[in-house]
């Protein structure tokens, strides 16, 4: 049989947080009620992030709050912390509020080591959240997953772009990111 | 890739209960820095257990502190709660202190569902902080193991109920408890 570890709600890692239980050093999210320890970000994937950025800010500029690995709290058990999210804008840039699915225009995900767990647990757990949009980045493959129209099952458009394509923000149509701006040595 | 979860050390825990995410119903045991919940108690399980309390009380007066599913402090990210654990006397009933293994005569673990993980992760667990002695209780099949000799690297001597019929303690050689008791 396998043992069950204690799960935590939201509240009780906050609290965790508060008395000193867990610090600001410590690089963990909350999954289903599962502390889980990030892992180390490599160089590509950290280049990857730090392209994103600079880029989205630049495209969006006020439309826009990109925050970059911060905490988002999807519901009473898993509060993650997506690579980066394009978050409704908001005067006290979300000073006095951690983000809620209903603030959230985007999540991205980059993977290098972390794939299947992205896929096959965060993923499905924006879905039921209703995250709008979630784009995962394969930095092995430099592919990008595009996810939208979440349900309680799951994304029900799912289309996967290479660097060849091209593709816009749902919130926002009229901006075209290429998927090679992501990659940097992969134009030519 | 396995991700990991996040462990806690044995101060972490207690602040925890401290502070009221942890509380006095949870059945949650650190073991290795994860806090794992219990598993339900059979009413076999319950019974043998109450059985052995029994037992030592009538075998073993004041010469032991019999203590029945309570926690013991192994090291610096293990607190287990073993089933029942025979401690040294101590005039405060070990009201100031967590029982410790220099403490600990005796831990027995009885076990129903948990037999696999007993005896994969709790025993070595048991052996690598020196405690002295532990019974293993299968209640499915009916008999014991006895480990004794601790060391890093597990119990040197491993010994089944199958071998002996009457079982004595290593600290109280003159007490002898026949398996037809326990069962």
């Amino acid at each position: 049989m396998q043992l069950l570890t204690r799960k935590f709600t939201v509240d009780q890692y906050h609290k965790m947080a508060d008395v000193g239980i867990l610090t600001e050093d410590d690089r963990v999210e909350l999954i289903k009620g599962e502390i889980i320890e990030m892992s180390p970000i490599g160089l590509r994937h950290a280049a990857i992030v730090n392209r994103l950025t600079n880029l989205l800010p630049k495209k969006l500029g006020d439309r826009v709050i990109v925050s970059i690995q911060n905490p988002v709290q999807l519901n009473n058990n898993s509060e993650p912390q997506p690579d980066v999210t394009l978050l409704k804008p908001r005067a006290d840039f979300y000073e006095t509020k951690v983000p809620t699915p209903e603030d959230i225009l985007l999540i991205v995900e980059v993977a290098d080591t972390t794939l299947n767990y992205d896929r096959d647990v965060k993923i499905p757990l924006y879905a039921e959240n209703g995250i709008l949009e979630v784009w995962l980045i394969d930095t092995n493959h430099q592919s990008l997953t595009l996810y939208r129209q979440p349900t309680k099952a799951g994304y029900q458009s799912i289309q996967n772009l290479d660097i060849t394509h091209k593709l816009s923000p749902l919130a926002f149509p009229d901006v075209t990111i290429n998927v090679n701006e992501m990659f940097g040595s992969a134009i030519s | 890739m396995q991700l990991l979860t996040r462990k806690f050390t044995v101060d972490q825990y207690h602040k925890m209960a401290d502070v009221g995410i942890l509380t006095e119903d949870d059945r949650v045991e650190l073991i290795k820095g994860e806090i794992i919940e219990m598993s339900p108690i059979g009413l076999k399980h319950a019974a043998t257990v109450k059985r052995l309390n029994r037992i030592f009380q009538q075998k073993l007066g004041n010469k032991a502190i019999i203590s029945v599913q309570d926690p013991i402090q192994l090291n610096d990210n293990s607190e287990p709660q073993p089933d029942v654990t025979l401690l040294k006397p101590r005039a405060d009933f070990y009201e100031s202190k967590v029982p410790t293994p220099e403490d600990i005569l005796l831990i027995v673990e009885v076990a129903d569902t948990t037999f696999n993980y007993d005896r994969d992760i709790k025993i070595p667990l048991y052996a690598e902080n020196g405690i002295l002695e532990v019974w293993l209780i299968d209640t499915n099949h009916q008999f014991i193991t006895i480990y004794r000799q601790p060391n890093k690297e597990g119990y040197q001597i491993i010994q089944t109920s199958k071998e002996i019929q009457n079982l004595s303690l290593l600290t109280f050689p003159d007490v002898t408890i026949s398996t037809s008791e326990i069962f």
